[in-house]
C-alpha cells in the first residue's frame, strides 16, 4: 500500500524526517519497500497568472505572454504550448530556475523577442510521466507561491509491504495508530459530522448473517455527480495509487484509503425493490465494473435487489447499478463481511480488489457506521444532496468474539529470554488500544480491539510487546541445549563424497528443473506414470520427471549450442513415480558426450564410449563394497545392444547405456552415454572389517578361453567365483580378443586366476588341479575351449 | 719395469671415452691376463730378497690403477647421466596429462557450507518430499484453507490437496511427527512457486532450521542467526538487524537483514539504497504448529528459521541474475571451483 506522508502527518506528525519515520515503521513490522519523492528536485518555479497572451510577431507557433508572478512587474515569457491563454494560472519557471535533468532557465531570445522564463508542463517538472501542454492550475492558486509548496511536492510516498496479519494497517487511520503506538503520541481524526434526515427508501435484509453480520446503507438524494473531484482529494488518491473517476466513486475510494472501510455506491434509481444479502444461486451471473461477466458459485456472497445480482459482496460492484456522472440519487453501502467468507472468493473469479484485500484480512467491525458518515459528509460537501438515516441489518451474535487473553510475566520471559518492565508493558497495551480487563502483579488480561484480527493468543501479545520494544534491542543469547555428540553412521556414505568423486573425474554438477515437458518424459520413459501440474508455468514445465536424464540431455543440448561439445554432467535430485512421499526418491544420473579427454598435447582425441561412462559409474559404486550386476537389457531411451540394467541383490537400481539413435535424432543431440542409479543404493556402504592375509607366496595362472561372442564375460567370472574353491583368491580379466586366429562368432577371454593359502605355499600340482577344475566348469557351462 | 706400465695405464684410463673402453683397459692391466697380473705371476722368478719389495710395488701399482679406474668410471658415469638427463628433459610448463576437474553447482556449494556451519552447532540434516500434501505444506503450519498467506505462496497444484512444496517448512512437521524434543535440525531442499520473472524462478532452494527445547527462546534464535550470518560471510562485525514480520507458523516472527555486502551499507542498487539486505525469516514456532504434532507448547518452545539459498549464493559470489542458476551454462558453472 502506498501512503503519502503529508496525508499521514495531517493525522499524526512526529518530529522526525519522513525517512526516519519510514525506518521506524519498518522496524515496527510495517515493512517499507520504498520511499519516493512526489517530484524530483527543482527550484524557482512559481504560480503565475497569464495576464496577456499574443502571437509572437515572427513565429506562428509561439505566444508572447505577460505573466504575473507576484512581483511588481509582470514577466515576459514566450510559450509554445497550444493551451496557453490569457487568464490561466500556470507553473512559471523563472530565470535562474533549475529544472529536473539539470536544466537551467536563462534569459533567452526567441526570433528576436526576449523571454524571461518558461511556462512548464507536468512532465517537464517530473510530476507526471506525460502531459499534454502546460499544466493548468486551479484558478484559486496563489500567484507567486512556490509550486513545490502549492502542490505539496515535498511530500513522500511510502510504499508499505503489509503482512497478511495486519489488515488493520491498510489505511491512513491504521498507519496513524501504528505511529501513535510507536511514538507514544495521540493522533487527530478529521471532524466527521453529518445531518441526516428521514429513512432510506430501500430496505435491506441479510440471509447469511454469519458471512455478513453487519450491513449498513443510506441514501443521498439530489447530488450533482458531474462536478470535478477537488484537487486535494484527487492528489491524495493519486499519491495512494488510486486513479480518479467521478466524485462519488472517488469518495468511496477516499474513505477506503482513509479509514480502511471498503464502501460501495449504487445508483439508487437502478435498484429495483429491496436489497438482499445472500449466497449466490448456482449459475447466476453478474456483469462487473471491470467489464467482465462472471458466473457465480453458490459459496459466494452477493448483494441483490428484487431482480438481479448487484455486486459480489466485498469484492466488486456490478456495472448495471453503478453510478454515472448523471446519477442524482445514490445508495451508499458500508458493511462488515466476515474474513473467511470473503477469503479466496476474489481469486476464484480471477479478481483482486482493494476491497477484497481488506475484507479477507479483516476490517474493523466497529468503524462501519463512522465510515458511512464520513462518506456521506464528503459526498454532500462535493456534490450536494441530502442524506438519509442509516438502515441497519446487524446480527450482533455473528460479529467476531473478542475473547480476553491472559499473559504472564513468566511466559514473556520464557519466550523472549528477559523480563520486561511491568509499567512499560501496561503503557504499550494502552498505546495499542488493548483494553486491560484484569491484572495482577505479574499478569495481564486484555481484550483486543475490534480492528486487530491477529491478536488472539498470548504469543500474539508477546510479539506486540517485542516489536514495540524493538527487536534490535532484544537481548542476544547463546543457544543452550544438552549437547550430545550426534551419531554419524559410518556405513552411510556421504553424498558429498560421491559428488566429489565425480567432480574429480571431470564432471560438472548441474541443477535442472524437476518439472519437464511431456515430450521429454515420453521420449525417456513413456511408461512412467504422468504426474502433471494443474497450473504449470508453461507446457515445457508441466510434468514431474521420473528420471534425471531429461534435464541432463537438455543441459548437453544447450551447452552444445553454445559450442561446448565435450560434456560431463551429473545431477542428484528427486524423481517422481507418484505423489506420495514414498514414491519420490533421490537418484544420481550422469551424462558424457564428446571426447574422452580434452584436446591435449599428450594424446590424440578419442571419442568416448560406453566403458568411459561405466568406469565413472563404477568408481561411484565402489564406495559401497557391494557387487552391482550389469545385465544387457532394453530401455526406450537407450541404444539396443549398448544398454544395461543395474541391479543390487537382484533388485533393479539403475540403468546405463548409449542414448538411442532415435532419441538422439529427435533431440538433435550428439552421441551421449547416460547412467542413472538410486542414490540410496550407492550410499549404503558398510563398516570395514579386517581379515588377516597370507604371508605365503600366491600362485597365479593365466588361461585364455574361447567362447561364443554372446557369452558375457561377467558370467564366466561369476561362475568361477561361485565355485568357491579353497585357497581361491580372485579371478581377473586381462584381455578380450576376437579376429585373426579365432573362429568367427567366438572370442578369446584371457583370465588370471590367483590362489593362495594361509598355511603354506601351494604346490604346483595342487594349483594345476584347481585350474583344471575351472577349465572343466567353463567347458561344461559355456562350451569354452582352451585357446 | 712397473713404471712404464703405470704410465701406459694412466694414459689409457684418461683416454677412455666410455665405460666399455674403461673396462677393456681394466682387463688389459688388472685382468687375469693383465700386465700387472702377469708381473705378479712372475714374482716367482725373483730372489727371496727381491720378492717382498717387488710384490709390494706391484700391489701398490694395482691399487693405483684401480683408483684411477674408479675415478675415471665415476667421471664417465657422471657425464653419461648428464647426457641422459638432457635427453629426458621435459617442458615442465606443459599441462599435466588429462587433469580436467569438474565442479559442484554453486547452490550445492552454498548448501554444503550452510550445512557444515550448522553441523558445528549440533544440527542434523532432515529431508522431506517435494510433492507435499496440503496438511504438511499448509494446514499443520497454521495456514488453514482460505488463509491469505496461501495466496502469497503461488502454489503449484496437482490436485486440491496435493502441491509442490512452497517452502521447506513442512519438514518441520515431518521431523516432529517422528522425533520428540529436544530437536535441532536443518532441512535443505528444493521448493517451488508458480512465479517466473527476472527475480523469480519457479524452483529454488531453501534451508529450514528448527529447534525445539524446553529452554529455547527468541534471544537464542537471534544469537544463533547472528553467529551464522557472520560465519557465512566471514565477517566478524557484520551488522545484522531483526525486524518484525509475519509467518503463519511463527509468533513472534522476524526477518533478519544484514548490512549490504555489496556496498557495505552505503546504499546501492542491490540493497535498493537502504543499506540492508533481507536474508532470512525466523521466529518462535506458533503454538498451533506444536499442537498439530502433539507437542506441549507450554513445556517446549520451538525456534524456526528459513533462508533462500540462491539469495545467499548471489550475495556471496556476486551473481546478479537468479536465472543463471538453472540455465546450467558451463561458462557460469565452471566459475565455482
Amino acid at each position: 500500500m502506498n501512503i503519502s506522508t503529508s496525508w499521514l502527518r495531517e493525522w499524526i506528525s512526529p518530529v522526525v524526517t519522513d525517512e526516519i519515520l519510514a525506518e521506524q515503521l519498518t522496524m515496527a513490522g510495517l515493512e517499507v519497500d520504498g520511499i519516493e519523492t512526489v517530484a524530483p528536485a527543482f527550484s524557482k518555479v512559481v504560480v503565475g497568472h497569464v495576464v496577456s497572451c499574443e502571437k509572437h510577431p515572427d513565429a506562428d507557433k509561439l505566444n508572447l505572454c505577460q505573466v504575473d508572478v507576484g512581483e511588481a512587474e509582470t514577466v515576459q515569457i514566450i510559450c509554445g504550448a497550444k493551451n496557453v491563454r490569457t487568464g490561466l494560472k500556470v507553473m512559471a519557471a523563472l530565470v535562474g530556475a533549475k529544472l529536473p535533468g539539470d536544466f537551467k532557465i536563462k534569459k533567452a531570445k526567441l526570433r528576436g523577442v526576449e523571454s524571461f522564463g518558461m511556462i512548464c508542463s507536468e512532465s517537464e517538472l517530473g510530476i507526471s510521466d506525460s502531459s499534454e501542454g502546460i499544466a493548468e492550475l486551479d484558478v484559486e492558486a496563489t500567484i507567486g507561491q512556490d509550486v513545490r509548496e502549492y502542490l505539496d511536492l515535498d511530500d513522500h510516498i511510502i510504499e508499505l509491504d503489509i503482512t497478511p496479519n495486519r489488515g488493520d494497517c491498510f489505511s491512513v487511520l491504521g498507519v496513524a495508530r501504528e505511529v501513535s503506538a510507536n511514538y507514544n503520541m495521540a493522533f487527530v481524526m478529521p471532524d466527521i459530522e453529518i445531518t441526516a434526515m428521514g429513512k432510506s427508501s430501500v430496505a435491506t435484509s441479510v440471509s447469511n448473517t454469519s458471512a455478513c453480520p453487519k450491513y449498513l446503507t443510506r441514501s443521498i438524494k439530489g447530488i450533482d455527480n458531474s462536478v470535478q473531484t477537488p484537487q486535494w482529494m484527487a492528489d491524495k488518491l493519486k499519491r495512494s495509487g488510486q486513479s480518479t473517476h467521478s466524485p462519488v466513486v472517488d469518495v468511496t475510494n477516499y474513505v477506503l484509503m482513509e479509514l480502511g472501510q471498503p464502501m460501495h455506491a449504487f445508483d439508487l434509481a437502478k435498484i429495483q425493490g429491496d436489497i438482499q444479502v445472500r449466497n449466490a444461486k448456482l449459475g447466476e451471473t453478474v456483469d462487473l465494473l471491470n467489464d467482465s461477466t462472471v458466473e457465480l458459485k453458490d459459496d459466494t456472497l452477493v448483494i441483490t435487489d428484487a431482480k438481479s445480482v448487484l455486486a459480489i459482496a466485498g469484492v466488486m460492484g456490478g456495472e448495471a447499478s453503478s453510478t454515472q456522472t448523471t446519477t442524482t440519487d445514490i445508495l451508499l453501502e458500508s458493511a462488515f463481511f466476515e474474513p473467511v467468507s470473503i477469503a479466496g472468493k476474489a481469486r476464484n473469479y480471477g479478481l483482486h480488489t482493494e476491497s477484497s484485500l481488506r475484507f479477507e484480512r479483516g476490517v474493523d467491525f466497529n468503524i462501519t457506521e463512522l465510515a458511512l458518515d464520513r462518506a456521506a459528509q464528503l459526498v454532500i460537501e462535493i456534490c450536494g444532496g441530502k442524506a438519509s438515516e442509516i438502515t441497519k441489518s446487524v446480527d450482533e451474535s455473528a460479529l467476531p468474539k473478542l475473547e480476553p487473553i491472559t499473559i504472564t510475566q513468566a511466559k514473556i520471559q520464557k519466550i523472549l529470554g528477559f523480563e520486561l518492565d511491568s509499567n512499560w508493558i501496561e503503557e504499550k497495551f494502552i498505546n495499542l488500544d488493548f483494553e486491560i480487563s484484569d491484572k495482577t502483579s505479574n499478569s495481564w488480561t486484555i481484550i483486543p480491539p475490534s480492528f486487530r484480527f491477529d491478536i488472539r493468543i498470548p504469543a500474539d501479545l508477546i510479539e506486540e510487546l517485542a516489536r514495540l520494544y524493538g527487536y534490535d534491542k532484544l537481548p542476544v543469547q547463546k543457544l543452550s541445549l544438552d549437547a550430545n555428540i550426534n551419531v554419524i553412521k559410518e556405513a552411510q556414505i556421504d553424498k558429498y563424497d560421491v559428488m566429489q568423486a565425480l567432480v574429480s573425474r571431470g564432471y560438472q554438477e548441474v541443477i535442472t528443473y524437476s518439472f519437464i515437458s511431456e515430450k521429454y518424459q515420453d521420449l525417456i520413459n513413456p511408461l512412467a506414470k504422468k504426474i502433471t501440474l494443474k497450473n504449470p508455468i508453461s507446457a515445457d514445465m508441466s510434468t514431474m520427471r521420473s528420471s534425471l536424464w531429461a534435464g541432463l540431455l537438455q543441459t548437453v543440448e544447450s551447452n552444445q549450442r553454445r559450442g561446448h561439445t565435450d560434456a560431463r554432467f551429473f545431477e542428484i535430485g528427486l524423481c517422481f513415480d507418484g505423489v506420495k512421499a514414498d514414491e519420490q526418491s533421490n537418484k544420481l544420473a550422469g551424462i558424457v558426450s564428446g571426447n574422452r579427454f580434452n584436446a591435449q598435447w599428450s594424446s590424440e582425441l578419442q571419442p568416448l564410449d560406453f566403458f568411459d561412462a561405466k568406469a565413472d559409474l563404477e568408481s561411484l559404486l565402489s564406495f559401497t563394497s557391494a557387487t552391482f550386476d550389469f545385465e544387457a537389457a532394453e530401455h526406450p531411451a537407450l541404444q539396443k545392444g549398448q544398454s544395461a540394467k543395474i541391479s543390487l541383490n537382484g533388485e533393479q537400481v539403475g540403468w546405463i547405456g548409449a542414448l538411442s539413435p532415435a532419441v538422439q535424432k529427435e533431440l538433435s543431440l550428439p552421441k551421449c552415454y547416460l547412467y542413472e542409479v538410486d542414490l540410496n543404493a550407492i550410499l549404503a556402504g558398510k563398516i570395514a572389517k579386517y581379515e588377516s592375509f597370507s604371508s605365503y607366496q600366491q600362485a597365479q595362472r593365466d588361461i585364455a578361453l574361447v567362447v561364443d561372442q554372446a557369452t558375457p564375460v561377467a558370467a564366466l567370472t561369476q561362475s568361477i567365483n561361485e565355485l568357491k574353491q579353497t585357497h581361491f583368491v580372485s579371478v581377473s580379466l586381462f584381455d578380450v580378443y576376437s579376429g585373426e586366429h579365432i573362429e568367427s562368432g567366438k572370442k578369446s577371454v584371457a583370465l588370471s586366476l590367483t590362489y593362495q593359502s594361509l598355511e603354506a605355499t601351494l604346490a604346483d600340482d595342487e594349483v594345476n588341479t584347481k585350474v583344471d577344475e575351472v577349465l572343466a566348469l567353463m567347458k561344461d557351462k559355456f562350451s569354452a575351449t582352451l585357446r | 719395469m712397473i713404471k712404464p706400465i703405470l704410465e701406459k695405464a694412466k694414459l689409457a684410463i684418461a683416454d677412455a671415452q666410455d665405460l666399455k673402453a674403461l673396462d677393456e683397459i681394466r682387463v688389459i692391466f688388472l685382468g687375469k691376463k693383465g700386465e700387472l697380473t702377469a708381473l705378479l705371476k712372475s714374482l716367482g722368478t725373483l730372489s727371496k730378497e727381491e720378492r717382498p719389495k717387488m710384490g709390494e710395488a706391484i700391489n701398490q701399482a694395482k691399487t693405483n690403477v684401480q683408483t684411477w679406474l674408479t675415478d675415471r668410471k665415476n667421471h664417465l658415469e657422471t657425464i653419461e647421466l648428464e647426457k641422459r638427463l638432457l635427453e629426458e628433459q621435459v617442458d615442465v610448463s606443459l599441462p599435466g596429462r588429462h587433469s580436467e576437474m569438474g565442479g559442484l553447482h554453486p547452490v550445492t556449494i552454498t548448501l554444503k557450507r550452510i550445512q557444515s556451519l550448522f553441523a558445528k552447532n549440533g544440527f542434523e540434516v532432515a529431508t522431506g518430499p517435494e510433492i507435499e500434501d496440503d496438511f504438511h505444506n499448509f494446514t499443520a503450519l497454521n495456514i488453514p484453507e482460505h488463509h491469505p498467506a496461501r495466496a502469497m505462496h503461488d502454489t503449484f497444484y496437482f490436485n486440491e490437496s496435493t502441491v509442490l512444496r512452497t517452502h521447506t517448512s513442512p519438514v518441520q512437521i515431518r521431523t516432529l511427527e517422528k522425533q520428540k524434543p529436544p530437536v535441532r535440525v536443518i532441512a535443505p531442499g528444493r521448493v517451488y512457486r508458480c512465479d517466473s520473472d527476472i527475480t523469480h524462478t519457479p524452483m529454488f532452494h531453501q534451508v529450514e532450521g528448527l529447534i525445539v527445547d524446553k529452554n529455547a527462546n527468541f534471544a537464542q534464535l537471534k544469537g544463533l542467526l547472528i553467529d551464522f550470518l557472520r560465519a557465512y560471510f566471514e565477517k566478524e562485525d557484520l551488522q545484522v538487524r531483526f525486524r518484525p514480520s509475519y509467518f503463519p507458523f511463527t509468533e513472534p516472527s522476524a526477518e533478519a537483514d544484514i548490512e549490504c555486502v555489496i556496498c557495505g551499507g552505503e546504499g546501492c542498487r542491490v540493497c535498493k539504497k537502504t543499506g540492508w539486505l533481507e536474508v532470512l525469516g525466523c521466529g518462535v514456532v506458533h503454538p498451533n504448529v506444536l499442537n498439530s504434532v502433539d507437542i506441549d507448547s507450554e513445556e517446549f518452545t520451538g525456534l524456526a528459521f528459513g533462508m533462500g539459498v540462491e539469495r545467499l549464493a548471489m550475495l556471496r559470489y556476486g551473481v546478479t541474475d537468479l536465472r543463471l542458476f538453472f540455465e546450467n551454462d558451463i561458462r557460469f558453472l565452471k566459475q565455482f571451483k
